[in-house]
């Protein structure tokens, strides 16, 4: 549907943007070449022959234009492929980029470069990041760099790690902050490019390349070890203090799904924390937790191996850093910030240039598109501007918001909460509304009834089957969720009951999660590839309409939690066969019983014995390794007893749970760090305001 | 001291106490010269492996009784590390592949491989082959299945198999048509307590008749389980007098309740309740399959006559899908809520029936 609406748009954009000067319309059309000057003709001619080099020509050409400038600056992001692995980025201070590139760089259209890179905010005040988080940011460098009010806090203040999804700030943050603060970046970025560019043979034979190849971890730790201990000659050290000011910076991580590269990764930055040379070199990580999608490799480990991963394959900060560090989450950008920046960026934009500025419509939906992704609104802000969007008129805002949404579209923008809520409160067209709901709602709710197209009656003797038009669209779900079938199923089962009124309904939800459990095979080209359709259908097919309201919270799977706890019985029931195979073994009197005892037998017929021989004062011979308990007791209790499930959060994601994953490596997860933030937000949506996301 | 199931149990298959014409069979085939591969099958607690170390000794003296556990370690193709608990003596040993999980292949080839190759160089040894005793055969995978099916004939000259399970079903075809099927049934209620009474001879105190009885009832033709309630019971109360009860599993009177509470209240706030405790249960490394079972069991004791026969069926759908499925929990659940439905309706049906 999207992409239909492009096509249709664009000979007409075409038409209107006549008036643009001609160097516009060729941007335009060319859009990932960043060099249309005349000088460039060379590198065009690259373009053709290898896209792969003709990005460092680009680089090349604006390095040039900035020597001549002479000034240092050297961090355009388009440099990104080309340099080696030390990149030493130092800030220019006062110059503005933007200004200066238009002033000093007339081959260079200004309209060429992303506005991401030539509006990128150099004052606290234009970062639409949250004051109180810049603030937090800011205390932290202080501290790292001047020990606080003691002075004392140097050797606490040592990583930093920076989450939270992407597009909401962080580089930004540091960047700002460095300008501010005075201190030099020193960035790490992997080299993959490098090999490909060095095959096409235009700068460096591969001779050399072979003789000079070290693996990229090596590089890596050198990396750490000179930037935290050399100084930088070349800087711009403009005074002897400011190169004193350092930081490392951490975007660009080494392989760390890769479990040796990960303990090597932790080594050295645990080398970093706990070397106490007077003047060490703090160290910024930023994680952005974007595009991971949780996974339950989980049950197949216990049967005793099989297709399980052997990590997580997730990055996230438990991944990336071992314990001891301070994390710094953001969250995404609200949207009335964003709306200023936006603003903000508009106004110098159009004080400079030509064209029209978009419509306050057409912001209002690149806002609300752009789910706190302050890059991709600017992004699809840009696009904005140089294209003309279909009319202006109500009709068409329609398709003025499908084209934005097609731009701006992000793999992943659905949270667990929310996808949760979707499945299990079950709207239907024609549901009777809110109580609290607003006008507008009222009216978003109609305006999504309209959409929908009734449903064929069905035959009579399928008349049971009949339910109103689901409000619910199956396929942007599986798009959007932010984890996997098997996962989701879990969430499903565990919170599905709240939201039935008869067991009947029950039956029906229980028996759909049996079924896609179950189908499939036992290999990974069996699954069955329709599992989340049949599931989110499934579902939405059990479950009464509506939902009973009763401000039903959703609660996380226990079913890791009692995974783990089956493991550690499986330890205490080894435990006891060996203590009984060992005293059948090495005793002359005793019959040997080919095979021993087998696991089940242990389990299931020697209950009894145990008990009696725990509560035996005088043992004549060994006693049973006290593990047995594990499995041997069990207590029946009908009120207390019952676990409670902790609680989903609408602001946690998925990630914070599977800290009950039994895959995760548990040496690097600090349970204090990881729990903390449960327990601080207690609250719950309710149900009222969840059905509005 | 150890438990007195594996104290006095029978050392040579004269010393059996039951199935003596399977004794005499086995007795035939070790003197024979011409040994087979085996497959012991029958209900546990029967006597299955007793019998096979009997055979064992038969075949190759008490030298077979001088055991060693060893440690060994096979490398799945991920690399990863397989830990396996092995016991043998200079003619047999004993392994447990389904302890592997899903690599179980790679254990019983690498194994047997290594096995087979080597000739016996003890020349005093009575017979040429080694023994390889592969437990738990039924939940051996298809493909481990597979591997040994080749293997059981390339390497007869210098090996025999002995396959013990529960029963033959889950046994590929051509894996049962090379072996020499020996069912080992359970022993009669009478059987069981003249066992039962012969131990409590050798250990040295008298079982008084009705409590002896009050085992076998319980015992269900488990041998075994007899044993350790003798063994448990007497350690409870020395004497063996009076009112005994026999105190069944904690599990297993965990079952129950959970029937119980099945049967009591049919509505989703009470699924959740029951799916609490099947995690406990879980938890606690019963087979999802027994409880299955005995869950059914109790709830069909408490059901009218017309509803047990949908309860059991659906109990048997519901344990297919468990064992092709992962998440064991969905399918005891499924069942569960079916029943409970099942239950619900019936007697709303009969609320209407009255009605009329």
């Amino acid at each position: 549907m999207a992409p239909k609406t492009l096509a249709q748009t664009q000979p007409q954009a075409g038409g209107q943007k006549k008036s643009k000067s001609s160097t516009a319309t060729r941007s335009r059309t060319v859009k990932l070449d960043g060099e249309r000057g005349p000088s460039s003709s060379a590198s065009l001619k690259m373009t053709r022959l290898d896209p792969l080099t003709a990005f460092s020509k680009t680089s090349i050409t604006t390095m040039a234009v900035n020597k001549s400038n002479g000034s240092s600056q050297s961090q355009s992001q388009k440099a990104k492929g080309k340099r080696k692995a030390k990149k030493v980025a130092i800030e220019s201070d006062d110059e503005d980029e933007d200004e200066k590139l238009k002033a000093s760089s007339p081959l260079v259209d200004p309209d060429d470069f992303l506005w991401v890179d030539r509006y990128e905010p150099t004052t606290e005040a234009q970062l639409a990041v949250h004051a109180r988080k810049v603030e937090d940011v800011r205390r932290w460098f202080s501290e790292a760099f001047d020990g606080g009010p003691s002075g004392k806090l140097i050797k606490y203040r040592r990583i930093l790690a920076l989450t939270g999804p992407s597009g909401t700030g962080k580089t930004a943050t540091i960047r700002v902050l460095a300008k501010e603060m005075g201190f030099e970046i020193l960035e790490w970025r992997n080299t993959i490019g490098e090999a490909p560019s060095t095959l096409f043979g235009d700068q460096s034979s591969t001779s050399q390349f072979n003789a000079d190849y070290e693996g990229l971890f090596t590089k890596f730790e050198a990396f750490l070890a000179r930037a935290s201990t050399c100084h930088n000659v070349f800087g711009s050290s403009s005074s002897a203090q400011s190169s004193n000011r350092r930081i490392i910076l951490l975007e660009d991580l080494p392989n760390i799904l890769h479990p040796k590269t990960q303990t090597q990764f932790h080594e050295a930055l645990h080398a970093l924390v706990s070397a106490q040379s007077p003047n060490s070199v703090p160290v910024v990580i930023i994680i952005s937790d974007s595009g991971m999608r949780g996974e339950a490799s989980d049950e197949r480990r216990t049967d005793g191996g099989g297709w399980g991963k052997d990590k997580s394959q997730i990055i996230d900060v438990r991944t990336v850093l071992p314990k001891d560090l301070l994390g710094s989450h953001f969250n995404p950008i609200a949207p009335t910030l964003l709306r200023k920046a936006l603003g903000a960026m508009l106004n110098t934009h159009f004080s400079k240039s030509t064209g029209s500025a978009p419509s306050k419509e057409a912001l209002d939906v690149i806002v609300e598109s752009a789910n706190g992704d302050i890059r991709s609104a600017i992004m699809a802000l840009q696009f904005a501007c140089i294209i003309e969007l279909p009319g202006r008129s109500k009709k068409k805002l329609g398709a003025q918001r499908a084209v934005l949404e097609a731009v701006t579209r992000r793999e992943q923008s659905l949270a667990l909460f929310h996808l949760l809520g979707k499945v299990l409160y079950n709207k239907r067209k024609d549901d009777p509304p809110g109580a609290s709901a607003s006008v507008k709602d009222l009216q978003k709710e109609r305006d999504i009834d309209a959409a929908l197209k009734p449903c064929a009656k069905l035959p009579a003797h399928l008349r049971h089957h009949d339910r109103r038009t689901s409000r619910v669209d199956v396929d942007t779900l599986y798009a959007d969720s932010p984890i996997d079938t098997s996962l989701f199923s879990l969430y499903i089962h565990q919170n599905y009951t709240q939201f039935c009124n008869q067991v009947e309904e029950s039956e029906d939800v229980a028996d759909w999660l049996s079924w896609i459990d179950s189908s499939g095979g036992d290999m990974w080209y069996q699954a069955n590839p329709h599992q989340f359709h049949l599931l989110t259908l499934g579902t939405l097919h059990s479950l009464p309409s509506p939902v009973p309201r009763r401000s039903q919270k959703y609660f996380k799977p226990e079913f890791f939690g009692f995974l783990q706890k089956e493991k550690d019985a499986w330890d205490g029931v080894c435990a006891t066969r060996d203590w009984l195979t060992e005293s059948l073994i090495f005793r002359e009197d005793s019959g040997w019983r080919a095979g021993g005892w087998s696991k089940k037998d242990v389990v299931l017929e020697l209950g009894g014995v145990l008990k009696a021989q725990d509560a035996q004062q005088n043992q004549t011979f060994s006693k049973p390794p006290s593990l047995h308990r594990r499995f041997s007791q069990m207590v029946f209790t009908r009120t207390g007893n019952i676990v409670r499930a902790s609680q989903l959060d609408e602001r946690e994601d998925f990630q914070a749970d599977q800290e009950l994953d039994v895959n995760r490596d548990l040496d690097f997860v600090s349970p204090s760090l990881s729990s903390k933030p449960k327990e601080e937000k207690g609250g719950w949506l309710e149900s009222d305001d969840i059905d509005e996301f | 001291m150890s438990l007195w199931v594996d104290q006095y149990r029978p050392r040579s298959l004269d010393a059996l106490n039951y199935h003596h014409g399977l004794s005499e069979r086995l007795k035939a085939l070790a003197a024979s010269g011409d040994f087979p591969h085996m497959l012991f099958y029958g209900p546990s607690g029967a006597g299955k492996k007793t019998r096979i170390s009997c055979t064992l000794k038969q075949l190759f003296g008490p030298g077979v009784e001088k055991l060693k556990i060893d440690q060994r370690v096979f490398l799945s193709p991920s690399k990863r590390k397989i830990e396996i608990n092995i016991v043998q003596s200079n003619y047999h040993i004993e392994i447990t592949p389904s302890e592997a999980g899903n690599y179980d292949r790679i254990v019983i080839q690498e194994l047997l491989k290594e096995i087979a190759q080597t000739q016996q160089v003890d020349m005093n040894a009575k017979q040429r082959f080694k023994v390889v005793i592969i437990n738990e055969a039924d939940s051996l995978s298809r493909d481990a299945q597979a591997a040994l099916r080749r293997t059981m004939e390339k390497y007869m000259s210098n090996m025999r198999i002995i396959l013990c399970a529960n029963s033959t079903s889950r046994l590929i075809a051509p894996i049962k048509s090379r072996c020499l099927l020996m069912r080992v049934a359970a022993p009669s209620e009478e059987e069981i307590s003249a066992v039962l009474q012969s131990v409590a001879k050798r250990v040295g105190f008298d079982l008084p008749p009705d409590a002896g009885a009050k085992i076998v009832e319980d015992s269900n033709g488990n041998l075994r389980k007899a044993i350790l309630v003798l063994e448990a019971l007497k350690m409870q109360s020395p004497d063996l007098t009076g009112p005994l009860s026999i105190a069944k599993p904690d599990w297993e009177v965990y079952c129950h309740k959970v029937a119980d509470l099945i049967i009591s209240e049919q509505s989703p706030a009470r699924v959740m309740e029951v799916r609490a405790k099947f995690y406990e249960l879980l938890s606690h490394c019963i087979p999802p399959t027994i409880i299955l079972k005995t869950v059914a069991e109790r709830v069909i004791e408490k059901v009218d006559e017309s509803l047990k026969a949908d309860i059991v069926h659906w109990a048997a759908f519901y344990e297919v899908r468990m064992r092709n499925g992962n998440k064991k929990i969905y399918h005891l659940e499924a069942w569960v809520v079916k029943v409970m439905s099942l239950y619900k309706q019936f007697f709303y049906n009969i609320d209407m029936s009255e009605f009329d």
